[in-house]
């Protein structure tokens, strides 16, 4: 893999990937349901290949030394945590920024304020303390962290397969069933956080 | 089909009865504008046949508040007298058609299908409280965000919009909107608020709906 853009730092960001996908796991662990049930259904993540990275930074006009991919941009390092539920998203991303060693420096809540185009998703870029001389000072690398529920990250699947086709017979059309098809699934995803409260409620009182 | 028919005359009120429930209407009786009024509140009801001159409140004044209610049901008035001043005021207080007395029942009967068939005039497709934007045929709700309601939550809240000046029973939305549906009851009501209420939230508008024992109703958040 070409990843010459990210410069010394190339050999170090597969282990940076482990260690933020480590944290999301521990976060993930540490918040299990009643039942024991994990708050996440999969988490997956990359390493940004060079190619993509450097066509970012000629599309932001910046120059393509390592330390624009690594300080500039924010997403060389991403990782993707999907979970059944809404509240679990919260709950994650709130796990996951105060979890020792991971900092959030910025959220973006794309669920509470979807995209135009129907996307919902909460993203999140985090500061992650490794045992490596760090881009950003200390031991840090930036990381993008991206959490959404199954019906969104399935969404996001279709989104970004039409996004990337290039030849597409009646795309205003396509288009506008993906958006209503976002407005049915994020009412799916309410439906069933209502019926998991109800049902967590009722629970308490004969679980004992 | 459900029918409210409101009469001060026992005689006229039998015959009414008595002919609407032979064409497959279900009828539900009031002798004065008051009860008329009380019979509205409970809801379910598909149209009106009203007459003008009761006791205690006169027709008009009874479908003047129910229009004022927010209950847009349609309405038949009925009039003994055949001065045109008195339909015209039925008229702009909402009345959707008239009959003046004697009229024949057959008349009657072809009034009130062609009103029902109608369905409620000016009923628009959609309903905006504030921020918020209920499109009622298509099922969205939009504010910062948009979602998909399904039937009876589009129902439900398009009442709870439009009546955010008084509490609803659950008596009268089990039976505007569940008609009476054996298997629902005030659970049914309990989830269905909380999938409203989680749907107002996940558009980004500030409304919840609120229950409380007398019934519900649509309150700004920072109301509590």
């Amino acid at each position: 893999m070409d990843r010459g853009i990210y410069g010394p730092y190339a050999d170090k960001l597969d282990a940076v990937l482990d260690i933020v996908i480590g944290a999301v796991k521990a976060c993930g662990d540490s918040a299990a349901g009643p039942h024991g049930e994990r708050r996440y259904e999969h988490i997956e993540g990359r390493v940004k290949t060079g190619e993509s990275m450097r066509l970012k930074l000629e599309r932001r006009g910046l120059e393509a030394t390592a330390e624009n991919a690594l300080t500039a941009v924010y997403d060389a390092v991403g990782v993707r945590v999907v979970c059944r539920f809404i509240d679990d998203v919260y709950l994650m991303a709130d796990l996951i920024a105060r979890h020792p060693g991971i900092r959030a420096v910025e959220r973006k809540d794309y669920i509470a304020r979807a995209k135009e185009n129907g996307y919902r998703s909460y993203h999140m870029i985090v500061e992650a303390d490794t045992p490596f001389p760090g881009p950003v000072g200390g031991g840090a690398f930036y990381a993008e962290v991206q959490l959404r529920t199954i019906a969104m990250d399935t969404w996001a699947a279709l989104e970004h397969e039409i996004t990337y086709k290039r030849e597409l017979s009646r795309r205003d059309l396509i288009w506008e069933e993906l958006k209503r098809c976002a407005d049915e699934l994020a009412a799916c995803d309410v439906s069933m956080q209502a019926i998991r409260d109800m049902i967590r409620e009722s629970g308490e009182r004969t679980d004992g | 089909m459900r029918i409210l028919i409101a009469e001060d005359e026992d005689d006229m009120l039998d015959v009414l009865e008595a002919y609407l429930t032979l064409s497959g209407y279900e009828t539900v009786t009031a002798k004065n504008g008051a009860e008329a009024l009380a019979r509205a509140r409970e809801g379910g009801l598909d149209a009106a046949v009203m007459d003008i001159m009761m006791p205690v409140m006169d027709g008009v004044e009874a479908l003047k508040r129910m229009r004022e209610e927010g209950m847009d049901v349609p309405v038949l008035l009925l009039t003994a007298k055949a001065e045109v001043r008195d339909r015209v005021a039925g008229l702009d207080a909402g009345a959707d058609d008239y009959l003046t007395k004697p009229f024949a029942m057959e008349e009657l009967l072809a009034r009130l299908r062609s009103l029902i068939r109608r369905g409620t005039p000016g009923t628009p497709d959609t309903v905006r409280l504030e921020e918020m934007t209920l499109d009622i045929r298509q099922g969205i709700l939009k504010c910062v965000n948009s979602i998909a309601l399904v039937g009876r939550e589009t129902e439900l809240l398009a009442l709870l919009m439009r009546s955010t000046d008084r509490e609803i029973s659950e008596k009268e939305i089990l039976s505007r909107i569940w008609r009476d549906f054996a298997g629902a009851d005030g659970e049914t009501l309990k989830l269905y608020v909380r999938y409203i209420n989680g749907k107002l939230s996940s558009v980004g508008a500030r409304f919840r709906v609120e229950r409380r024992p007398g019934g519900m109703r649509l309150c700004r958040e920072a109301e509590k």
